[in-house]
This record gives structure tokens, sequence and C-alpha cells, in this order.
């Protein structure tokens, strides 16, 4: 298990026990371009090298913005993402992202975690 | 939905669709912290204003990026349209409007336009001597100087080639003469190409336009009057009239027969006497050529060079000259064996510049068995002021098999002294205009005497030319000038009259 070295506006981002990545917004998140942009370096740095499925905990967002959606359809180190929220809100800021953004690898908004974690491995079998 | 709160955030939610629809696409609500399915139309609504505030955003600089390339596409275009490319001045299209304009101001109450065409008078020698860049970078030097010269309602234009035009709107006569004036002066100061200074020269013609005279009419006349300044010898201004139209038809009649006269043997050459000042004794002769037109009876040089040289007509024309003077030459060295005696042939600088001028010549002498040194070739100044490079050579070489080169009119162009001395001529031959007021003007005596010793200081022969009283005669001869011609000696006459000249100069001599 890892953690970034330097501040972010993420809450956390670390490698489970299961070789998933996990990252974690804080609650009422507003997430803008350039703290997309370090998560999304984090990512990459934290994976060195290897293709991981990544779980992101995005619940109770409050906004993500063009630039920050911009950022989000880059390709990185995830292999696929499972985007995990709660509430309509969540549903809809995820979806736009998708949608807005033509996203690099196989993306999908759960509000149920264990369908998430279900989702992520179906990329570690393949 | 029945609940009062829920009522109000749709209320709320409602209010930002009118609002946004209305334009304002900055509009947003805030979501409630329920995060529920109503928070998630107001994100959604939020998210695609967002959206389209973005895309309209990008759309409006995009049309204002593209506005201003078209713009400046535009503006291009029209620049290319109206302008010339190479000087940047006006076109003859913008140049017509700009008179059609002036044309208007002159029926509301302003003095009608005023128009005047410049033609380069050795362009073409420039151009062919020292290569198209050259001449490029004359053109655009001399359209600096006409800018210069012009007031800041006036219009340069470049009509094509090496001719230009300026337009005066609401013109007084004085003001349109003086930048006529001053466009000749600036035209007149050499051009430097490299390390070379060369000589381009301007004849400008002018034209007072009339109230409701046409643009074309009125080019058309400034065109007319720039031909009779070409005409009227060149680096001259000639002001419209009427009659000029006449004379340009001239012009071309006299072109178009000059062709068939000489085949038809109507050209002929007089001669006028080339003195020795101290003894008057004929050291040589001037041929000049005369045209015996059936119609309009005998027409002097001045009457059709000018057109031979602009329709092409003169290389022809100067190859008779050559062949009838060198043939009449060797009749006289034959019948005068022991006679030091000298012909001098006129050159005209389009021959002087056409590539097979040497050998033409020495082929011609060779020909006739007559010494090179008994001819001497007679150059205008401005012809060899134009820094034509293969004409000098060619007279280097023709120098060099012996026969004299003399420059002619000398004082009428603007040459230095300097300049004389890296020219390949033996002889200088002093315009008529220096020694008019010879007789009784004390400063005039003082300025050729100055010449005379300047030009003979660089190595050079004199013979003043003109001379037309014993008065200028005598005082020639005390200012040390050695040769002279003119009609105080004899006018042009023709060969039996010289060669009975010839004979009883002999006779005076042996006897």
């Amino acid at each position: 298990m890892s953690t970034p070295s330097e501040p972010s506006e993420y809450e956390s981002l670390i490698i489970d026990d299961d070789g998933l990545l996990v990252l974690t917004w804080p609650r009422g998140v507003k997430i803008t371009g350039p703290s997309a942009r370090q998560a999304f370096d984090d990512v990459n740095r934290i994976c060195a090298g290897t293709r991981r499925p990544m779980l992101v905990d995005m619940a109770t967002t409050d906004s993500v913005n063009r630039e920050a959606r911009t950022v989000f359809g880059e390709p990185c180190a995830a292999s696929r993402i499972a985007l995990l929220g709660r509430s309509p809100v969540d549903r809809v800021i995820a979806n736009f992202s998708l949608g807005v953004s033509r996203v690099p690898c196989p993306t999908k908004f759960f509000t149920d975690r264990a369908k998430a974690m279900a989702f992520l491995r179906e990329g570690i079998d393949e | 939905m029945s609940d009062p709160i829920d009522e109000r955030r749709l209320d709320d939610l409602v209010d930002l669709i009118v609002q946004l629809a209305s334009g304002d696409l900055s509009a947003r609500m805030q979501p409630s912290p329920a995060r529920d399915s109503v928070d998630a139309v107001i994100t959604g609504i939020n998210l695609l204003a967002e959206e389209l505030d973005t895309i309209y955003k990008t759309l409006e600089q995009r049309v204002a990026e593209r506005t201003i390339a078209l713009d400046q596409a535009r503006v291009a275009l029209e620049r290319m349209a109206l302008n010339d490319a190479l000087t940047g001045l006006a076109n003859r299209t913008l140049l017509g409007d700009r008179i059609r304009q002036a044309g208007v101001h002159a029926e509301r109450g302003a003095r009608p336009p005023c128009v005047l065409v410049l033609d380069l008078d050795e362009f073409k020698t420039i151009n062919d001597g020292l290569g198209h860049g050259a001449g490029d970078r004359i053109l655009v030097e001399v359209a600096k100087r006409l800018t210069s010269v012009v007031r800041e309602t006036d219009t340069v234009a470049r009509l094509g080639g090496d001719e230009f035009a300026i337009l005066m709107p609401d013109a007084t006569e004085d003001d349109a003469l003086r930048v006529a004036e001053r466009a000749l002066k600036e035209l007149q100061s050499p051009f430097t190409i490299g390390d070379r200074a060369v000589w381009a020269g301007a004849s400008i013609g002018l034209c007072f336009g009339l109230r409701g005279q046409g643009a074309e009419h009125l080019l058309r006349d400034a065109d007319t009057a720039m031909y009779a300044a070409k005409a009227n010898g060149r680096g001259n201004v000639q002001v419209f009239r009427p009659e000029m139209h006449h004379a340009a038809r001239e012009r071309l009649q006299i072109a178009s027969e000059l062709g068939a006269a000489i085949a038809a043997g109507e050209l002929s050459l007089y001669y006028q006497p080339i003195v020795e000042l101290a003894s008057e004794r004929i050291i040589g002769a001037e041929a000049l050529v005369r045209w015996e037109h059936p119609q309009r009876g005998l027409l002097l040089p001045a009457d059709f060079i000018a057109v031979a040289e602009d329709s092409g007509h003169i290389i022809e024309l100067g190859h008779w000259v050559v062949q009838a003077a060198i043939s009449q030459l060797q009749s006289w060295i034959t019948t005068f064996p022991d006679y030091p005696f000298q012909l001098h042939v006129n050159l005209s600088p389009v021959e002087v510049r056409w590539p097979g001028v040497a050998e033409f010549i020495r082929e011609a002498l060779e020909q006739n068995h007559v010494d090179p040194r008994r001819l001497a070739l007679e150059i205008s100044e401005t012809g060899l002021m134009t820094g034509d490079v293969a004409g000098l050579e060619a007279l280097l070489t023709l120098k060099q098999r012996g026969v004299g080169i003399e420059i002619d009119d000398f004082g009428t162009g603007y040459s230095s002294i300097s300049y004389l001395r890296r020219l390949p001529i033996d002889t200088v031959k002093v315009d008529q205009s220096l020694i008019k007021d010879i007789g009784a003007d004390g400063q005039q005596v003082a300025f050729v005497a100055a010449i005379l010793r300047l030009i003979e200081s660089v190595g050079l022969r004199t013979v003043v030319e003109g001379i037309e009283t014993a008065a200028q005669m005598n005082q020639l001869r005390l200012l040390g000038c050695l040769y002279g011609q003119g009609h105080y000696f004899s006018k042009p006459i023709p060969a039996e009259q010289m060669t009975q000249m010839l004979s009883d100069q002999q006779t005076a001599r042996s006897g």
C-alpha cells in the first residue's frame, strides 16, 4: 500500500490488498482542473508503468468543472474505472463527465460498492 | 411533490430555465444538501448551461478570429486590386477612382484636378544593363521620391512599367508646376545601385482638368503632354495643349513612314565642319542626318530621332547613317589622302546598348578600308550616364581600336567631371547653351573658362559647338579653346559642298 507524497485536494489514493487503485474525494469537493490534474499525475506515478483498475469514490461531490472533465478524458494508468456515488446528483455529475469527455478506458457509475468492485475485478481477470 | 419546499425548488428551477432561455448562460442554481432527484435535475441543468456557455464563448471567439482574418484578407485583396505590388503606390484603377472623386469635388466648387504623367527616360537602358533587380530598386526609389514632393491630398500612382502619375485635386497652376518641377529635379538626381550611380531622368506631361472632363480623358491628355516632353529632348515638363494631339498623330505617322523612307533613299547626310579655332582650318565634320520627306519637305533629326528611338527604327536608321558616313569618309580620304580629317557620327544611346554595335562599326570601317582613327562617335551625355555596362564595354572596344569617342551636349545633363574620367572617351563636346551669352556675360565667361580647364585637367579634348558669332569665337580662343563648330563657320551642308570646302582648304594649305 502506498500513498502519494504531495498534498492534494483528493482525500486519499491507495493501492489496496487486491491491487486496486482507490481514489477518494472528500465530501462536498469542487473538482477543478488543477485538482484533477494532480490526482491524474499521482495515479500514473503510483502505478509506475503498470495499469490497474481504479475505484473513484466521488459521493457527495459538489461539482466537476469543464477543465477537470477534460483531464478525466486523457488516458492514464487506470485500466478501467468504477465511479462510486450515492445520490442522483452524483449520478448526473459522473455521467456528465463520461459523456462530455470521451473516456479512454471502460468507465461506469455505481451506487453499490460491491457491484463496483465486481466490475473492476472483471478487469483484473481480463 | 406537494411539499412547499419542493414546490419552491421547482419554481426556482423554472426561473433558472427561463433565465437561461433568455440568453443569460451564467445563471446557476445551488442544489440542496438533500441531493435528491430535483437536485440531480438542477445539477444537470447547471452542467448543461456551463457547456452551452463554453461552446458559445468558443464560437464567438472563433467568429471574432475569422472576422479579423476575413477583414485582413479583404484589406490585402483591396490593396492588391488598388495598389501596385512593387511600390505600394496607387494603381491605375485607384487613380481613376480618385480622379473621378476629384471631379465630383470640382462640380461642387473645388478647382478641377490636375494630372501629371511621368515616364523615366533611361529606364530600359538601366533594366537591360543592370538587370531587373536594379530596375525594380529604381522604381521603388522613384516612388519614394515622388511621394516626397507631393501635397498630402495628392495621389501618386504607378501606371505600369516605368510610367507614374500624380493626381493633384483642387490644385492651382502654381501648385502643379511646382510639384512637376520638384519631381523632375528629384528624378534627375542619380540613383545608387550597389556602388554605382545611375541616372534615369524623366519626362513629365501635365494636364489641367476641365470641369466635367472624364478621368480617362485627363490621363490621356497628360500622357500626350508627356510624349511631347519626350519629343522635346526628354528631361522636361510640358503642359498639355490641344495641338499636342496633332503632334502625337504626326509622330505616329512619322514612325510608320520611317522604315520605308530608309529603303526608298529619302535619307541623306549633311556635314557641319569642325574647325581649329586658331587657324579656322577644317579638321573634321559632324555627319547630320536629314530626311527629304516627299510631303513634309526637309526634316531635321529633332523631327524624327526621338520617334525612331521610341518606335525601334533607331538601329536601322543608325546603321544607315554609319554606313553612309563611313562610305563618304572613304571617298574624302581617297580624294584628299594627306588631309588630316576626322568624321564625327552621332550614336543614339539605344544603338550604344545594341549588342552588335562594336562589331558592326569595325566591319563598316574594314569594308571601306578606313583607318578607325578617322572616325569619332558622339554619344549624348545622358546616354552615357545610365550605367549601362555592356554599352560602355562596346565603346571601350571601339576606343581601343582607335575610334574616337566623344561625349555630346556636355553641360545639359548632370555628369560630373570626375565621372567623365571613368568613361572611355577622349573628347568632350560642350553644349551651345553654355556659350550663348559668353560675349556679354562676364560671369558666364569665367564659368566656361573653368569648365574648359577642368576638362583639360582630366586629359580630354574640347570641342565647343554652336559658335554663331565672331565675338564668341574670339572669346573662346582667348580662353584657350582649341576646336569648335557652329554657323559662324558653316551651317550643315551636303556632301558635295563639303567636298568643295575641303578642296578649297587643301588648295589654300598647299598654296
